[in-house]
């Protein structure tokens, strides 16, 4: 079984009294349906799909450093053997769950960006999650970076979306939140009581900011709903991985005016029993992302979209009695699109020079890697979103 | 006959009757308004009296099923069934207790430590060692927290959960040590990282027995010898490493914060003298400080009602028991809303606030909506139309309708249909 000690939902304790002051801002229903109908995105505007892996995804098991002898020194019981990997340099192999990735790596669309995290590492799931979803690593600020880039942006309901129902911190801004779809469709209000209902979404002078955000949510509802309705399956469905990105890519094929996408996937806090586990969630993200890839690849798209796979830490080197791994640091961050320059990026943290605690150094910042996507796909100065942040780390 | 209530006390009044206890029955709101604010706090804090309402409920007996049997045999497919009938079962149990409790207080007080000591389904499969867990819970809900946390650290269903049944001497599994420091005890950056490694040692020696939650200490497996934690040396086990970390100060804020954060305010920071009234660590003299505090008049102290509460408090105020819906149904909704009894999406808990306020959401409260009124009592409406909407607010605990709620609701064309706009409502779904 598949452990589920911590996922996004976990994560999302930390927006408290952020999120509390974000508000979609209050526009009319006639506002957002116009907005919704006649904006379809234009060609070549490029999107971005965040993956998030929420647990902490082992990265030295995702991109194996197969060559070195104290990856299998340190961790003898859960060390992947090299029938186990498929090799993409001298020393670095994918892990053998992901053999679509290797192809599209094989096809210079991936970028592998590698030691990423931030200084000084936070071990808790919490609080590192926080950090990236923030990016904000020495001040917990309220706010997520795509919400401060929608706070930015000509406002529309659509441009950020999460597939599911509860908001992901990461997209909420000062002034505006994304916007969530269930798997299961966008079912509206039937009944007499229907026509009256979008009322409720109005705001009114005398709401506190969590009523003017519940009424916000409403309106949200039915201008989804106008703009998307059409487009999503009706029919309950699971959460896997692969279902959510199948979604996006019908929604993105659509041409609907989202620039920013969040998919997400729990369950790899493999403290225990780790291979197994492992493999069949990085197998979901291999064959969740590979079909959404072919998919987009397929359309007219098929050069405008980018997608990230990160999770809030890597695991320990040393593994422990119970085949797994405890909380590390840095770890891979994958970026896949067709007009991503694949290949390797940063520098593999050494396994003979770990910090105090036995985790990996920290080699690359993921503020530049959110810097990369920032300008070259949200067209956006990184320091416009992330404060006095300048330096970018470029894969396109 | 006393003067009618200000908008102040129709609002603490309430935010008394929706945190503490699972929203108002019918009546029970104008009653008390009636009664002053006074009666209400008495009325809130009410433990350990009669309780037809909770004796009414039944709750499952639930077998130990023993070992999974080999895929694919009969005895798998029993075995699946009774797992899933009884954590269905296990589900609508509580839901049923939380609406039908006269006295909801030890309820609401064991859905805020389901949250806090969170341990999910997903994960330990058996709904026996979640049920056991659970009334331990309930049976400590109001105690004292270190008689909680002392009886928690051996719990079945959190060790599975946090997988101390693989914590080996040879190499210790830091999950469950670092999650009761963090998110159970202390808080985050109140240890170090030298301090999970030897309070993982100290939990060494347990072990668990998935299908019914028995725990069982080997002294052979256990590290025997003298292990440094914040800041102390001696020999541990889990009681006596539950004692150490409960005797730092650090955990009276941690827990009061947590109150405060859960109970009061997400946007404000409690008075010192919360973590101060927590100091001998008893839970009910804390939920008396807060029941007595000056927050409740103050407008920034709103907090969204999660699913689940609001479900509750739309169950208790049209009379609905959950039992008579359909499970299936009202549990799927739930989860499709993120939030589901015994299955915390992690050992975080769940989430809160505005993360709850999404077109999703009010999606799926429609559709719950829905079932609810195929069984609900809508006497407290049954007045004449030009006061109906007042009822509605004296009905269901809402201080006041905004202008556009307000003329929303005078457009309904049924009581019917009334209820299910007041309920659906941003003045119904926050706790303003």
């Amino acid at each position: 079984m598949i452990s589920c000690e911590f996922d996004r939902r976990r994560f999302l304790q930390w927006t408290g009294a952020s999120v509390f002051g974000a508000m979609s801002a209050q526009l009319s229903l006639e506002t957002l349906a116009s907005a919704a109908s006649s904006s379809s995105l234009a060609l070549t505007t490029p999107i971005l799909v965040l993956v998030t892996l929420y647990g902490g995804n082992d990265g030295l098991n995702t991109v194996v450093p197969f060559t070195d002898p104290t990856y299998h020194s340190a961790r003898s019981n859960i060390a992947l053997s090299s029938s186990q990997v498929l090799p993409i340099s001298d020393t670095l192999a994918l892990n053998s769950s992901m053999p679509a990735i290797k192809a599209l790596y094989t096809q210079n669309k991936v970028a592998i960006v590698q030691g990423v995290s931030y200084p000084n590492p936070s071990l808790s799931h919490f609080s590192s999650m926080a950090i990236w979803q923030s990016a904000s690593p020495a001040n917990a600020v309220s706010t997520g970076w795509i919400g401060r880039w929608l706070d930015i942006q000509p406002h529309n309901p659509l441009n950020a979306i999460g597939i599911g129902s509860v908001l992901p911190p990461s997209m909420v801004g000062q002034k505006r939140v994304g916007s969530m779809v269930a798997l299961s469709g966008i079912q509206l209000p039937w009944g007499p009581i229907a026509a009256l209902l979008p009322r409720l979404g109005r705001s009114s002078s005398s709401d506190v900011p969590l009523e003017a955000a519940a009424a916000s949510s409403i309106t949200d509802l039915f201008s989804t709903a106008r703009a998307l309705g059409p487009l999503v399956s009706t029919s309950p469905t699971g959460s896997l991985l692969s279902e959510q990105l199948s979604l996006v890519s019908t929604l993105i094929n659509a041409n609907v005016p989202t620039r920013v996408w969040e998919v997400n996937l729990s369950s790899f806090d493999t403290h225990a029993g780790e291979q197994a586990d492992q493999d069949a969630l990085l197998s979901e993200v291999d064959t969740a992302v590979s079909s959404f890839m072919t998919s987009i690849s397929a359309g007219a798209r098929s050069n405008d979209v980018t997608v990230m796979i990160y999770s809030e830490f890597g695991r320990r080197v040393m593994s422990n009695a119970s085949l797994g791994t405890d909380h590390g640091t840095s770890a891979p961050v994958i970026l896949i699109g067709n007009t991503v320059k694949g290949g390797l990026y940063g520098e593999q943290p050494p396994l003979n020079a770990l910090d105090v605690n036995g985790n990996l150094k920290v080699t690359t910042d993921f503020r530049d890697v959110y810097g990369g996507l920032l300008h070259d796909v949200l067209n956006t100065a990184v320091s416009d979103v992330i404060p006095s942040w300048k330096t970018a780390l470029s894969v396109h | 006959m006393r003067p009618a209530p200000s908008l102040a006390q129709r609002l603490a009044t309430a935010r008394l009757l929706h945190r503490f206890n699972f929203g108002p029955t019918p009546g029970q709101y104008a009653e008390l308004l009636q009664r002053g604010f006074g009666a209400t706090q008495a009325t809130v804090l009410e433990r350990g009296l009669a309780d037809p309402g909770l004796d009414s409920v039944v709750a499952p007996v639930l077998a130990d099923l023993g070992p999974i049997p080999q895929p694919d045999t009969p005895a798998a497919t029993a075995f699946w069934n009774a797992i899933n009938g009884g954590s269905t079962e296990l589900v609508t149990w509580w839901l049923d207790r939380m609406v039908a409790a006269n006295h909801p207080l030890t309820e609401r007080m064991t859905w805020f430590w389901h949250g806090h000591w969170a341990t999910a389904i997903s994960k330990v499969t058996y709904p026996l060692p979640m049920m056991t867990q659970n009334n331990t819970l309930r049976k400590y809900a109001l105690a004292n927290f270190k008689d909680m946390a002392r009886v928690m650290i051996v719990d079945g269903a959190l060790n599975y959960w946090l997988d101390n049944e693989d914590n080996y001497l040879s190499s210790p599994n830091e999950n469950l040590a670092r999650e009761l420091m963090e998110l159970m005890t202390l808080g985050v950056n109140k240890f170090t990282q030298d301090d999970v490694t030897a309070a993982a040692r100290a939990l060494t020696g347990y072990s668990t027995n998935p299908s019914n939650g028995m725990v069982t200490f080997s002294a052979k497996q256990h590290y025997s010898k003298a292990l440094n934690v914040l800041g102390t040396t001696s020999e541990l086990n889990a009681e006596s490493l539950a004692a150490l970390i409960l005797s730092k100060h650090e955990n009276t804020k941690f827990i009061a914060d947590r109150m405060w954060f859960r109970f009061v305010s997400s946007s404000t920071t409690p008075p010192a003298t919360l973590a101060r009234s927590f100091a001998s660590r008893d839970i009910s003299s804390i939920v008396s400080t807060l029941v007595h505090s000056a927050a409740w008049s103050e407008p920034r102290n709103a907090l969204v009602k999660s699913p689940v509460e609001w479900f509750v408090g739309a169950c208790r105020a049209l009379r609905v028991q959950p039992s008579t819906l359909s499970a299936v149904d009202v549990q799927w909704k739930l989860s499709q809303m993120g939030q589901i009894p015994f299955n915390p999406p992690n050992v975080g808990g769940w989430p809160y606030g505005q993360s709850w306020l999404s077109g999703v959401a009010f999606q799926y409260r429609f559709e719950l909506v829905e079932d609810i009124m195929t069984k609900g009592d809508l006497a407290p409406l049954s007045v004449p139309k030009s006061k109906m909407v007042q009822a509605c607010a004296d009905w269901l605990g809402v201080a006041e309708w905004s202008r556009r709620t307000a003329s929303t609701l005078e457009a309904t064309g049924t009581p019917a249909d009334m209820v299910i706009a007041a309920l659906l409502s941003p003045e119904y779904v926050v706790s303003a």
